[in-house]
């Protein structure tokens, strides 16, 4: 037997009940389109997650599940707030260049930039771009997983990230904005 | 699949289906004020944050750093306790509306996902109109 990722088989004991068609036709036919839901719904019987190999059928499954994709978004959140102290701590090149500007009056003021950054070859910056393709991996599983519109794994990404964010932030919102603001 | 102009639409939830041109043109303008209150928050958490920031003495800030570090939890005196407790408040709350951030978010590309046209330039044109209110209200002290 074949799976196909993302489409549930044509089969009719097995159909969700609340497949809600865009057009006027009340029964799916063979139109692919219309066999993901397209509204949020609370069930937890023939659940794809994400792979052909993970779908849920009991409660106990969705249960895993919805434990599974709290952690996953809390991580995400995560991800975010490590990437940015690392980032602050590898600033280590310091840049400024000054230009001439016209000032208001026809008298000549000194513009002064600062460029903070990194070099493209060093570590940090390596280790950055891996991160950054892991969150950005991270972000697209969670959008998909939000696109099963199963209604209890929506709120374990809703959950996880505030979970996330409250647990990852505390810290960095204390520490780290006092010191960047002059007080 | 593809973008299609439509009257016709089903929106995130099964009571939000769409059948008429004036149906559409109010869903329309339901998603733009989302997409408009996205970008808003996005402000509004940063503005909450500096807000709380500001209103802490910088003395009982950098106490909490120590404390925070050293996990000292208990020793500390009570105007600490109170400030501690406000901080705590605050933070909650930062996170509630971090949370509603991110269930909007995910809400307008769901609705974006319809495909329908109309609902797109919704999105896009209440994301610019968010930005344009919201962002200068950033750089204001």
């Amino acid at each position: 037997h074949s799976h196909h990722m993302g489409i549930y088989h044509m089969d009719n004991s097995t159909m969700p009940p609340h497949h809600h068609m865009t057009t006027s036709h009340s029964h799916g036919g063979g139109d692919m389109m219309m066999m993901m839901p397209m509204t949020f719904y609370f069930d937890f019987k023939n659940v794809e997650l994400l792979f052909s190999s993970l779908v849920i059928n009991t409660p106990g499954e969705m249960a895993g599940a919805f434990v599974a994709v709290f952690l996953l978004a809390m991580f995400y959140e995560g991800l975010k707030i490590a990437r940015e102290g690392l980032l602050r701590k590898s600033q280590v090149s310091i840049r400024y260049n000054s230009m001439p500007v016209p000032g208001p009056n026809g008298t000549i003021l000194m513009e002064t930039h600062k460029t903070v950054g990194q070099q493209m070859l060093s570590f940090p910056h390596l280790l950055q771009t891996v991160l950054h393709i892991i969150q950005v991996v991270i972000s697209y599983f969670l959008m998909l997983i939000f696109m099963t519109y199963n209604g209890y794994l929506c709120i374990a990404v809703a959950a996880g990230a505030g979970t996330g964010y409250f647990l990852f932030s505390w810290k960095k919102a204390v520490v780290v904005d006092i010191t960047e603001h002059c007080h | 699949m593809h973008f299609i102009f439509s009257d016709e639409a089903v929106l995130l939830f099964d009571f939000w289906s769409v059948h008429s041109p004036a149906g559409m043109a109010l869903s329309v303008l339901v998603i733009l004020l989302m997409a408009v209150l996205y970008e808003g928050i996005k402000v509004g958490k940063v503005k909450l944050l500096h807000k709380t920031l500001e209103s802490l003495p910088t003395a009982t800030s950098q106490q909490l750093i120590l404390e925070t570090d050293q996990d000292s939890a208990g020793s500390s005196s009570p105007p600490v306790n109170r400030t501690h407790l406000r901080w705590f408040l605050c933070h909650f709350g930062q996170s509630l509306v971090h949370v509603i951030q991110v269930v909007i978010g995910y809400f307008v590309m769901l609705a974006v996902m319809s495909y329908n046209t109309w609902i797109f330039l919704g999105v896009v044109l209440g994301s610019a109109l968010g930005y344009y209110l919201a962002y200068p209200l950033l750089s204001m002290a």
